[in-house]
């Protein structure tokens, strides 16, 4: 609380804008002064200093804009002491100085009481059997008002309203609605969807889903902001998650992609009931998608993998702990002694937790004795990491997704976060609604390309030479940043000299982006005070992947963007740890905190610390892996929570490789596709069922911890990993996160300062300094790598359409869906399934009526590599010639089409561009049996 | 309010503008088809949702409205006149009742009976009046009389031609916009639709706010039952509406003009279209004006029948195309209006007034009336008067003058007259000689000026009904944002409809917590002004209405 001090007299003119500058920054509740806060509410001063309960309120929610509906927030307000007083709404009225707020006056009382009183006229009086007794904020603050009963005499009501249980998550109860607007808005301003509305006026406004229709037949995307919003049980879910039922919540992160959204799970008795989304954590402000809210169900499905089985005679038999231990430590210890210990490799999961990544690279490089240890990185983000660590000296975002609050550009290239990194895409929109600009270079026409000012809708394959027109046009139109480039960057002049030479016309054709909307784009990003970039799979999962990232930093270098806030590079990472896997050294090259395995001094550095001797030189990428094992050089294989039979390009050749080894070892939530291949099968945890930490997209440690115990016999991935360990003779204690994490932050430079408890529960971006001080912001005063290096690269054209494109004319590019997660073994295994149940094929309209194929039919693709039949979504999301189709589901094995030509630095497959045919399939298509 | 709404109609603009693709839609059958609200929840990226309920909003375009074929007037004066029962009777022989549907107040307050059939406003009142104008389209009469009290009408005066007019804008739009805004502060000019803020203190505000984009909006939706002084504007002198909205323009800052204009008024629709269309082809609009560097243009937009859309922001949002819901202030218009761009919104009667100010000087206007309310004002009185019209009175005038002199007296006994439209205050003819007609003189007795519509209640109409009346009037138009005016006015309507049919004694406690929560809860003037005409009623009108109360 602040001194008291002298009211200076206020005029206030019709902008409620205060007369003159103001020196003294107090006001006064109930006559006490109070110290207030630049641009706040009288409501949040009020609860500032006086506490949540001071002014009840009901249409107001912490992550929506003030929208004065419910006017039980009413205060009276006079400038001076005891003074006339006017009553106003304190959600939506500003602070000025020297206002005398009076909170609680028998008049504000009465009137609240009055307000809630009429509310009760139009609500049913059944709460004791309500689904949300006892957590309502209407039965809340009647209580706090003190309503003993309705006077009205009764009454039209809305009380026979229907129930919509149309949706496999969420529900609704009109009934129950107080005409808050809440989940309008939070459908507005939180997700950005527009599905819900207000229909009819006055007495009979009532709230609607889509143009009146049920949840299951609007466009919701099921995201649930709608249902926390919701004071009342008027708009809930299926699993009730506003319902008291629950006696524990536990805080954690969720396990789906790099957002690293914060996620509170309430449990009863070892079982988890649903799942919110904290209003107060920094990463996702109450915010989830349907992946994160609702898709948790897989926790304990049946088809759960609960046992270690071991397949003899070409079937799994369920088989002990000891006993599998057993038979993995035999097998590999006598492949190491009899063909070196290269003749094993393990791929870690980036579902895992920090720890159990880094035990992983610890056991292949320190126990086994190799450098064949890759993660799923490989195939999505490894040119970024690669491209800007080549720019920049770290591979990893610059800025934090929070900066799209303070940028006036985005540039989105090669991602559909609305889809793949739901919660950020959701930002990206409501930023772009808000007036920033917003370049989209993507060949679908993505949710957010509608919202775009420029939509460079390319060629699959063609990102270098779009970046390159950029780049063309910036310099050409003198718009480069030479203050910045001259003192921060090395290797321009050579680069420009380059930039000259591009042939625009050649640029322009191959890419299909007309030159001009590629300058304005350029003239836009190079002339926005901040601009910042995003980029996905699209410019990753390609044979020019690096080579594309680079220029995306180099974009950002010669226009200044970097090293401020609204700025930067920042990779979407897909999955939820795979930053945090890359950090722990899950990579052939480069091992815990990205040292070099090529240098001799750093090796030394390692064996000391593991306390044995740890190989020198590279390991094998995973597409050497495979290369290795068809040639019979790799014998054995671990690998942890990675369907690569699946997701891996070139099924044949990947379910070959996996085939000819000796030993596969899977560690598996379900029996995948990958499973299904192996020697042994370990049942390994959820994230709900574990300690430790994931580090999302944005650099940010954040803790995850266990929520329910892990099912049946499973194990928690690290313990698993431990027990092998110990196994084949490396002393490594129980698995417990804290120490884990003690051991991590002695080896890896940018964990030096993070410790278990510190983390709290916004977690840290690394690099923590050593007393614990996190970084924002990357490269801010120098790069890490000193100087930025500029190097101009030229496009090329695929190697597959080279090779394939004439007798394959389409170009098929594989995409994601908002409701599956990557193989979708997690989400094919909860309603997520219900909402989308199949992948399916993006087609123009021409080339659809060209091929006779109409929406609905099933098409068979053809590539070099092979077949498959996927059903068709008729669009003009895609331009002719170009076809998209995801990859979630078994049935379809799309990857058996894709070939594993890849990126020639970072070897990430080129998954976007795969030459194609395709043709109505023949006869009825039969749906293979679900795995 | 959405500002992401904003946003993403913004996108479109007053181009292709997003509400009047509803209205225009609607032209046929009387309501949006939903292929047609799909499409444009598309175009728009605002979802089905938004669209659907942003027209289920409107009498005009909700799919109730479907295959309506005449409208009858529901409005106080037409009510307490008694001639609706009459004129929907003889409508029947003509329509059944499914084509009959409802508006409030054509304006026709002076001759009641008012109806409006296919886009043209009428007043008849017998069987034969009727007959001619279905059979034979009878074109529309609307006669009244339009005085003054003043020695030199500013408002009423003698139109002197298009050109002769706009001579005195090429001589402003030489001065700087600061001098300009000067002679509007000496002026002492407060808003005309019923609040009664100085005009200069918000185009100020916009002139000050930052942004390219600005609008000037005429809001020409005051749909007070009682008032047609706006719509004898916009239709005899459209040319001191477009000349205040130019001028305004050019002080703000702003290259566009927006008047939204009622559904009820079709005339002026059209006859303000034609205006703007004269002004195109004299070269007074468009890029660099008569050389003056300075660029301007119209848009003028016909609503679709939503009383709250005279309240400003929700005014804004209807031309966004989203549900007209009143908006929380700050941000004010000004700073964050019409797209999100800083816009002023005056009404009809306040622009009107400028031409003068112009001409004459800020402080010659000043000079004209009594104290802080400046200048002339537009009286509307209705049909129980003996000579009905529409008068130019200074400020200051005697209630009584108004009653007597200019009115002629009564045709037959009115024990109240309702003042300021619907949230008025109800005048007791013990009042009458107490009140001038200005601001001040109304709010010190308790009454509200407001826009000066003039309705009488006559000695024969319950107070009990026309208090019936007035709290079903704001139901049914209430946006329905606020919880005390969405649901007070809903009650209040039951209650009293109750105490005269079941022997329901009303508490008086309830009915007074009720009125307080209204008037201080309320977000607009709508369910906000309501109480004070119920509450004159209370008082002045206490033993008639002793007998609904406990």
């Amino acid at each position: 609380m602040s001194t008291q001090t002298t009211n200076t007299k206020m005029s206030v003119n019709e902008n409620g804008q205060l007369n003159g500058e103001a020196a003294i920054k107090t006001a006064f509740i109930n006559d006490e002064a109070f110290q207030m806060k630049q641009g706040e509410t009288i409501l949040s001063f009020v609860r500032r200093h006086y506490g949540q309960e001071e002014v009840p309120t009901l249409c107001d929610a912490p992550n929506l804009d003030p929208f004065g509906s419910c006017r039980v927030c009413s205060v009276e307000v006079a400038l001076e002491k005891g003074g006339k007083t006017k009553t106003v709404a304190s959600c939506h009225t500003p602070l000025s100085e020297g206002y005398y707020i009076y909170t609680s006056s028998p008049k504000m009382q009465r009137l609240r009481k009055n307000i809630v009183e009429l509310v009760l006229t139009d609500h049913p009086l059944d709460c004791l059997t309500c689904e949300v007794n006892g957590n309502c904020e209407l039965q809340t603050v009647a209580a706090q008002v003190g309503i003993r009963d309705v006077r009205y005499p009764e009454g039209e009501t809305h009380l026979h309203r229907e129930k919509d249980l149309s949706h496999p998550y969420m529900t609704s109860d009109l009934s129950k609605c107080i005409n808050c607007y809440r989940c309008v808005r939070a459908c507005d301003e939180v997700q950005g969807q527009f599905v819900l509305s207000m229909a009819g006026r006055g007495f009979d406004n009532r709230i609607i889903k889509g143009a009146d229709t049920t949840f299951d037949d609007s466009a919701c995307v099921s995201c649930g902001a709608c249902s926390q919003a919701c004071p009342t049980s008027a708009i809930s879910d299926v699993f009730q998650s506003k319902a008291i039922k629950a006696t524990e919540t536990t805080r954690t992160v969720c396990t789906y992609c790099g957002v690293g959204c914060n996620l509170e799970v309430a449990t009863k008795s070892g079982e988890i009931l649903s799942i919110q989304a904290p209003y107060d954590a920094e990463v996702n402000q109450g915010h989830t998608c349907l992946k994160g809210r609702y898709a948790f169900k897989f926790y304990d499905h049946p088809e759960r993998l609960r046992d270690p089985l071991i397949k003899r005679n070409g079937k799994f038999e369920k088989a002990t702990w000891e006993e599998t231990y057993d038979y993995i430590v035999s097998k590999l210890e006598k492949i190491k002694e009899e063909n070196g210990p290269d003749a094993i490799a393990g791929i870690s999961s980036s579902r895992c937790t920090n720890e159990e990544n880094y035990l992983m690279q610890k056991f292949i490089r320190a126990v086994v004795g190799t450098n064949n240890i890759d993660g799923c990185a490989r195939v999505c983000h490894s040119p970024t990491a690669l491209g800007m660590q080549r720019v920049y000296g770290t591979g990893a975002a610059t800025n934090s997704v929070d900066d799209i609050n303070d940028t006036d550009l985005m540039m989105v290239i090669g991602a559909n976060p609305t889809k793949a990194h739901p919660v950020t895409g959701a930002k990206i929109k409501q930023r772009a609604m808000k007036g920033a600009k917003l370049i989209v270079i993507d060949p679908y026409r993505t949710e957010i390309a509608k919202y775009a000012d420029y939509h460079l809708q390319l060629r699959p394959g063609t990102n270098v030479a779009v970046l390159n027109m950029m780049l063309y046009y910036i310099v050409m139109e003198g718009r480069a940043q030479n203050d910045f480039i001259k003192a921060r960057t090395i290797g321009y002049e050579d680069f420009v000299q380059s930039i000259h030479k591009l042939d625009i016309d050649k640029l322009e054709e191959v890419s299909g982006v007309d030159r001009n909307l590629a300058k304005a784009a350029a003239l836009a990003y190079a002339d926005a005070p901040n601009a910042m970039s995003f980029h996905g799979l699209g410019v990753t999962e390609h044979s020019q992947g690096t080579f594309t990232v680079m220029l995306i930093a180099q974009l950002a270098m010669i226009t200044g963007n970097i090293g401020r806030r609204g700025v930067g590079v920042n990779p979407l990472r897909g999955q939820n740890n795979v930053q945090g896997s890359a950090d722990m050294g899950v990579q052939p090259h480069q091992g815990a905190g990205y040292m070099d395995v090529n240098n001799e001094e750093i090796i030394n550095t390692y064996s000391d610390f593991y306390g044995v001797d740890v190989p020198l030189g590279e390991g094998l990428k995973i597409p050497q892996m495979f290369d290795a094992a068809i040639e019979g050089r790799l014998k054995a294989a671990w690998i942890i929570g990675e369907d690569v039979a699946q997701t891996d390009p070139n099924t044949k050749k990947v379910v070959a490789a996996l085939s000819n080894l000796d030993i596969l070892i899977v560690q598996e939530l379900f029996m995948t596709e990958t499973a299904l291949l192996a020697d042994v099968v370990l049942p390994g945890a959820s994230f709900l069922e574990k300690d430790g930490t994931f580090t999302n997209g944005e650099r940010r440690i954040q803790r995850v911890q266990q929520v329910v115990e892990p099912i049946g016999n499973s194990k928690v991935d690290g313990q698993i990993i431990i027990d092998v360990m110990n196994r084949m003779g490396y002393k490594q204690a129980d698995y417990d996160a804290k120490t884990m994490l003690e051991e991590i932050s002695q080896i890896v430079p940018f964990f030096r300062g993070v410790k278990w408890e510190e983390l709290g529960e916004q977690g840290k971006q690394w690099p923590v300094k050593e007393d614990g001080t996190d970084t924002q912001i990357l490269h801010t005063e120098e790069f890490k790598i000193g100087k930025g290096v500029f190097a101009a690269f030229d496009w090329q054209e695929s190697a597959e359409v080279e090779a394939n494109g004439k007798e394959y004319p389409f170009i098929l590019t594989t995409v994601r869906e908002l409701e599956h997660y990557n193989c979708g073994a997690m989400t094919r295994r909860t309603g997520n399934v219900e909402i989308l149940g199949e992948d399916y094929l993006v087609i123009n309209p021409s080339d659809a009526e060209a091929k006779g194929i109409k929406h609905g039919d099933m098409v068979c693709i053809m590539s070099e590599r092979g077949k498959a039949d996927v059903r068709a979504k008729v669009s003009t999301d895609v331009k002719p010639g170009i076809l998209s189709s995801t990859f979630h589901f078994p049935e379809i094995m799309l990857n058996n089409l894709t070939s594993d030509i890849h990126d020639s630095e970072a070897m990430c497959p080129e998954y976007k561009v795969v030459s194609v045919d395709i043709r109505k399939s023949k006869g009825e298509f039969k749906r293979p049996a679900t795995v | 309010m959405s500002d992401n709404l904003s946003y993403l109609s913004g996108r479109k603009g007053l181009s292709d503008n997003l509400f009047e693709n509803y209205v225009a839609e609607a032209e046929e059958t009387g309501t949006v088809e939903r292929e047609k609200l799909s499409e444009l929840a598309n175009d728009f990226l605002i979802g089905d949702a938004n669209t659907f309920g942003a027209t289920s909003f409107y009498d005009f375009l909700k799919e109730e409205n479907k295959g309506k074929k005449v409208y009858v007037c529901n409005g106080s004066a037409c009510l307490c006149a008694g001639t609706q029962k009459k004129l929907v009777e003889n409508l029947s022989t003509h329509f059944k009742p499914e084509e009959i549907g409802e508006m409030c107040c054509l304006g026709r307050c002076h001759e009641n009976g008012a109806f409006n059939y296919e886009g043209n406003n009428y007043s008849a009142k017998t069987s034969e009046e009727i007959d001619s104008i279905i059979k034979n389209k009878t074109a529309a009469v609307d006669n009244y009389y339009v005085g003054s009290n003043c020695d030199e009408p500013i408002l009423t005066s003698e139109f002197v031609g298009v050109e002769q007019y706009y001579q005195s804008l090429w001589e402003a739009l030489k001065k700087s916009p600061d001098e300009l805004l000067e002679d509007y502060k000496s002026s002492g000019l407060r808003g005309r639709g019923g609040a009664g803020f100085p005009k200069s203190y918000k185009l100020e505000a916009v002139k000050n706010a930052k942004g390219d984009q600005k609008f000037i909006v005429c809001n020409a939706d005051e749909g007070d039952p009682g008032a047609y002084s706006d719509r004898w504007l916009l239709e005899e002198r459209p040319h001191s509406v477009l000349f205040g909205m130019i001028l305004a323009g050019y002080i703000g800052g702003a290259d566009k003009g927006v008047l939204y204009i009622r559904a009820e008024y079709p005339e002026s629709v059209r006859i303000t279209e034609v205006a703007v269309q004269d002004l195109r082809e004299r070269g007074y609009l468009g890029e660099n004006i008569q050389g003056s560097g300075f660029n301007f243009d119209f848009k003028v937009i016909k609503a679709a029948g939503a009383y709250v859309c005279g309240e400003e922001t929700a005014l804004l949002s209807s031309i966004e195309g989203q549900r007209p819901e009143v908006r929380v202030r700050p941000p004010f218009p000004a700073q964050q209006g019409l797209f999100n761009c800083p816009t002023l919104v005056n009404n009809v009667e306040t622009f009107a007034s400028v031409h003068y100010i112009v001409t004459e000087g800020g402080e010659a206007y000043g000079r004209r009336g009594r104290g802080r309310s400046t200048g002339t004002k537009l009286v509307c009185l209705d049909s129980f008067f003996n000579r009905p019209g529409m008068y130019e009175v200074e400020m200051g005038t005697p209630l009584s003058e108004v009653i007597n002199d200019l009115g002629q007296g009564f045709k037959s006994p009115v024990k109240a007259l309702h003042v300021g439209g619907p949230l008025g205050g109800i005048v007791p003819a013990s009042h009458f000689d107490k009140l001038t007609v200005d601001f001040e003189s109304f709010a010190e007795n308790g009454f509200l000026l407001g826009h000066a519509g003039v309705l009488s209640v006559p000695e024969s109409f319950p107070m009990v009904k026309y208090l019936e009346h007035l709290f079903e009037f704001t139901s049914v138009e209430s946006c329905g944002k606020c919880f005390p005016c969405r649901l007070g006015a809903k009650r209040g309507w039951e209650m009293l409809e109750k105490a005269q049919k079941d022997g329901y004694k009303i508490e008086r406690q309830l009915m007074d917590d009720l009125l307080e929560t209204m008037e201080d809860g309320s977000l607009c003037a709508l369910g906000g002004g309501l109480p004070l005409g119920i509450k004159n009623a209370m008082q002045y009108f206490e033993e008639e209405l002793n007998e609904y109360f406990a």
